[in-house]
């Protein structure tokens, strides 16, 4: 009996030495060891990026312009989806299975482990059944991403610009900053500029992936989760109604249009036409459409507010009598001779229209817009006194602003012309006088100077974010706006040049665009052009006393400033200040007109288009100013614009 | 004399219960977890079959109770038969199941027969040593003839491709044979080929160092020199087959594979045996000391852990339990094991005595392998956990052995009427 006792305890001991053994092992496993935790967290635990919300962006009167709405996207991970599954997602997906086919072959040629962006932007219907199915469809996974959507009829497309997804060239520069393959960022204009306040911080979800590759479930709850911070929204200074008014009167023309606030240089509207629907880019826009808009010889993407180098023509006339009057060159009531031709050597600079006006005062050259006054003023200037004038109006260098890419247009020195021409004499510079020959500025540089103009003499810095506020926390941040530069220049001139000015509206050519019951002030010019018919360009600002709104219009080849240009700056400055177009038969023609007849003309060399038609093949803007060149004007790019000035002279 | 009824032990019985509902926790989580929308109805269902598999064998429990053990013993050899019957049905008319030909379809019912023949043999094996008048002179004979009933069905379990269940068999000789009153060298020599096997695999060094230890240990113990010189040709011989196999037979990814649990995460077993190893130890260490929380292991509810249901369901209770959690289902099974050797030792008819400790062998083998499986430190065999894992026939089979014991054990008064 005691070899039976000994057996039996031999046996529990058997047994006990059994479950120590396993416990010692689990001990091991679970008090000490940590490698098997990791990689437990690896291969169940997906981090998972929560964007965050792209920061809104408002309009002048905090009607909202921009903001996201979410756009679902469906993953395949080849690994783990079934192939016999294909024709139930494609049915889901509402596709051929042929594509659902292809596109499994596509993300299997990127990772067979890795979920793959199929098909992106699908409907919350369609998502919604795909995920009904979910457990059904191993390997297949879903994203939802916030993409911009757009409220107002306003396009504003070169003013707030677009996002588009991250490139390799600047995934690489920016890696440090966050940015991921597959992100959005701003990729002009103001979605660009303010890109690092819109986007605000991407925060992480993490989720329990099965051994499918089937997220199934928060991990720890959400418990590490770290939710996103969202940007900050803009407040812009655009006025929405402004800017969609501006924009439908522009159908079937090139050109651009910036009206400022003369008191702030906030930008009230900012035209570059044409453009495209900024949403053309939230939607996933297909390679086709971008090639297509990138390919379009009309250049949508092109800014021609910012980059477009135009002679300004006669709205040069009222910088060139503040500069006579500054400098001494003549005086207030001083009357010069405006006869039909100005001789210079053998040339005769001719009056537009060959008319005679006799001795006139300077308020009286700019209401007729008389050549021959002008060209004897700058006959007896200095050039260089020339030159140093206009730089002190902005012209000829980038003016401060909050997007993007400009040109600085071109102000040309002696230097310039001993460089582009060697031997020179007046005759190649008189043009300069009526804003013709050498010289370039672009839209925006032109509204600056009619804002200058209207508030006698401040030089503001144009802008168009007023504040950010972020929306969660109500934090608000201003942008640096440089402080306005004054123009030496008395204010009892800038006082006689509006005055002139206010005659081109009451009298001169810009009577047929007045604003019913606000005193207005303008100037319009034709810009002459060799590649086809003249560019039409206006500058105004109103009211008259106490100036609310500036306003410069450049269009290419619509002929006179009073027949395209002057019409739409005076459209927008009534809308801006009364709110609406008053039901006048005058101003509705005007929009009619707009709308139905004026219309950029292709330019020469490029034959075939009809006028009329938006479909129109044209030319690249007469003056294209490229931005990667140096600013110290390059002759060539302004040649073509110079070399008929001269032409025509 | 007391009512037999009050010799039932209830202490067995509560601990079984635990063990279920355990399990059947662990299975709820797997397949009611938060995750579980994106399994199958039928994985889903699992719970509630292996509830109804609870509820049917507490209904067993009532109906082996009910027995005389003298029906018990008479019936020994007949459900030995039975059992060998339908193992080779289930060979020849068999549904097969991962590889593994042994189930036999009744109607909507599927029965791994290999899991009821345990309790055949265990029986039967019982009935055989128990017949036994005389000592010493019979006791090889026996032991061989012992040893015959438990080869016969690891054999066709063998052919049946279920190693892992053959290899409990193959286990049950040893331990029964020790109980059947051989002397303990001779049982040594018996286990002593699995260890110096398992050595060899491991380190060659450590089975030739363990051979000659263990030789002159038994051969000081026994002084018999042929006990010695056994001892020595049956480690040193099983160290230089495995080491001839595993050098001149096997090819090296074949050694790798066998191997493989020694080092699972080699960059060659990652999707093959090494996956189920290092996800279900990364699922059991990444349980800690509490766990990560009732249906909140990440392991278990990404579903990491193949079969974690069935043969890997400690991972789930050591994950989401953690080392308490897993400590206490250990314990629960240690009190068990020992609580039914201590029965098995009240009865003094040797057939009481042999089927606990039958009983005890079969657990014991399946809780080694199982949880040295799940924790890593033997090769993935396919064997599940007693009471806890998922399946049917193993939970009615284990669970009418468990009867059986606390049957015997109940009416050990009856048995010693037919005493020696």
């Amino acid at each position: 009996m005691d070899e039976y006792r000994l057996r039996v305890r031999i046996y529990a001991g058997v047994v006990l030495t059994v479950f120590l053994i396993l416990g010692v092992r689990l001990a091991q496993l679970q008090l000490t060891g940590t490698d098997g935790a990791s990689v437990a967290a690896t291969n169940a635990v997906r981090e998972r990026p929560v964007e965050a919300a792209r920061g809104a962006i408002y309009g002048r009167d905090g009607t909202l312009l921009a903001d996201n709405r979410p756009s679902y996207t469906i993953m395949l991970t080849p690994r783990y989806f079934d192939p016999s599954k294909v024709p139930l997602l494609a049915d889901l997906l509402e596709v051929p299975d042929t594509t659902v086919q292809r596109k499994l072959e596509e993300a299997r040629e990127w990772s067979a482990f890795r979920p793959s962006r199929a098909f992106r932007g699908v409907s919350f219907e369609t998502f919604s059944r795909v995920q009904e199915h979910k457990y059904e469809l191993p390997g297949v996974s879903h994203e939802i991403e916030p993409r911009r959507r757009y409220h107002t009829k306003a396009h504003a497309t070169h003013a707030l610009g677009y996002v588009r997804e991250i490139g390799n060239a600047t995934l690489s520069r920016l890696k440090a900053k966050g940015y991921r393959p597959g992100d959005y960022i701003g990729k002009t204009g103001l979605e660009k500029s303010y890109e690092s306040s819109l986007r605000g911080e991407r925060g992480s979800e993490f989720v329990l992936v099965n051994v499918r590759g089937t997220e199934v479930m928060p991990y720890r709850n959400g418990r590490q989760n770290e939710p996103p911070v969202g940007g900050y929204d803009l407040h812009l200074a655009l006025d929405h109604q402004v800017q969609a008014l501006a924009e439908s009167l522009f159908v079937g023309k090139r050109g651009a249009a910036v009206a400022l606030d003369p008191d702030n240089g906030e930008i009230i509207s900012f035209v570059s036409k044409p453009d495209f629907p900024p949403s053309l880019f939230s939607r996933s826009v297909s390679d086709a459409a971008w090639d297509s808009l990138q390919s379009a010889r009309t250049d949508p993407l092109y800014n021609r507010a910012t980059r477009s180098g135009f002679p300004p023509g006669s709205t040069w006339k009222p910088f060139m009598s503040l500069v006579a009057l500054e400098t001494g060159q003549i005086t207030k009531h001083e009357k010069l001779d405006c006869p039909a031709g100005y001789r210079i050597g053998r040339r005769v600079f001719k009056n537009h229209g060959g008319q005679d006006e006799g001795m006139i005062s300077v308020r009286k050259a700019i209401e007729v817009s008389c050549n021959t006054f002008f060209y004897k003023l700058m006959d007896e200037m200095d050039l260089d006194t020339w030159h140093k004038w206009a730089k002190e109006f902005g012209f000829g260098q980038k003016v401060p602003l909050d997007i993007g890419e400009q040109a600085s247009g071109m102000i040309p020195d002696s230097s310039y012309f001993d460089r582009a021409y060697g031997r020179w004499t007046q005759g190649y510079t008189i043009n300069l006088g009526i804003g013709q020959g050498d010289m370039s500025a672009t839209p925006l540089q032109l509204a600056r100077y009619a804002a200058a103009l209207g508030n006698g003499g401040t030089l503001v810095s144009p802008h168009f974010v007023r504040k950010m506020v972020h929306p969660q926390t109500g934090t608000v941040r201003r942008p640096d706006v440089p402080p306005a530069d004054h123009i030496p220049i008395d204010s009892a001139h800038f006082e006689t040049v509006q005055q002139g000015m206010h005659r081109v509206m009451t009298d001169g050519t810009g009577r047929w665009v007045q604003i019913p019951g606000i005193k207005s002030a303008g100037k319009t010019g034709t810009a002459q052009n060799p590649h086809g018919k003249d560019h039409s360009l206006f500058i105004m600002f109103a009211p008259y006393d106490d100036p609310e709104i500036a306003i410069a219009v450049a269009i290419e080849n619509a002929g006179y400033g009073a027949t395209a240009a002057a019409p739409i700056a005076s459209l927008m400055a009534e809308q801006y200040l009364n709110g609406e177009i008053a039901d006048e038969w005058m101003r509705q023609h005007w929009i009619q007109r707009m709308r139905d007849s004026v219309r950029s003309a292709p330019p020469k060399g490029f034959g075939g288009g009809v006028p009329d038609s938006t479909e129109a093949p044209v030319s690249p803007p007469v003056d294209r100013v490229d931005t990667e060149t140096p600013s110290d004007p390059p002759s060539d790019t302004v040649s073509t614009a110079a070399a008929t000035s001269r032409r025509n002279e | 004399m007391r009512s037999w009824k009050q010799n039932l032990d209830a202490w067995t019985l509560l601990t079984w219960v635990a063990l279920v509902a355990i399990g059947l926790l662990a299975l709820y989580s797997t397949t009611h977890g938060p995750a579980a929308e994106y399994l199958s109805q039928g994985v889903r269902d699992n719970f509630y079959r292996q509830l109804m598999w609870g509820g049917l064998s507490t209904i067993g429990i009532g109906i082996v109770l009910l027995l005389p053990v003298r029906v018990l013993r008479t019936l020994a050899y007949p459900i030995y038969g039975v059992t060998l019957l339908l193992l080779v049905l289930a060979l020849i008319f068999g549904v097969e199941v991962h590889g593994t030909k042994a189930w036999l379809a009744l109607g909507p019912l599927r029965l791994q027969v290999s899991e009821f023949a345990k309790v055949g043999t265990v029986l039967a094996v019982a009935q055989l040593l128990s017949e036994r008048h005389t000592h010493a002179t019979e006791n090889l004979s026996y032991a061989l003839k012992a040893a015959g009933l438990i080869v016969v069905p690891a054999l066709l379990i063998v052919l049946q491709n279920d190693l892992g269940t053959a290899l409990v068999f193959f286990g049950l000789v040893p331990i029964m044979l020790f109980w059947s009153e051989l002397p303990i060298p001779v049982i040594l020599l018996l286990i002593s080929p699995a260890i110096a096997g398992y050595l060899a695999l491991l380190s060659m060094p450590a089975a030739i160092g363990f051979a000659l230890v263990f030789t002159l240990g038994l051969w000081w113990m026994s002084g018999q020199r042929v006990i010695g010189a056994l001892a020595a040709t049956f480690t040193g011989g099983v160290t230089a087959i495995v080491s001839f196999v595993l050098t001149k037979i096997l090819q090296p990814y074949q050694v790798d594979r066998l191997l493989s649990f020694t080092n699972p995460g080699a960059e060659q077993f990652r999707q093959g045996v090494g996956f189920h190893l290092v996800q279900s130890k990364a699922a059991v260490t990444s349980g800690g000391l509490w766990g990560m929380g009732f249906m909140q292991g990440t392991q278990t509810q990404g579903a990491y852990v193949p079969e974690q249901t069935t043969d890997f369901i400690f991972s789930v209770i050591a994950e989401e339990f953690g080392f308490v959690g897993a400590i206490i289902v250990l314990g629960l099974l240690a009190t068990l094991l020992l609580r039914l050797v201590k029965l098995g030792s009240d009865v003094k008819h040797p057939f009481g005595s042999i089927v606990a400790a039958g009983a005890v062998g079969v657990y014991l083998l399946h809780i080694f392998i199982n949880v040295g499986m799940v924790t890593g430190i033997l090769p993935v065999i396919g064997l599940p956990l007693p009471f806890l894992s998922y399946g049917g026939s193993a939970m009615l089979a284990n669970t009418a052995l468990l009867a059986i014991v606390l049957n015997t054990h109940m009416r050990r008064d009856d048995l010693s009427i037919y005493g020696y």
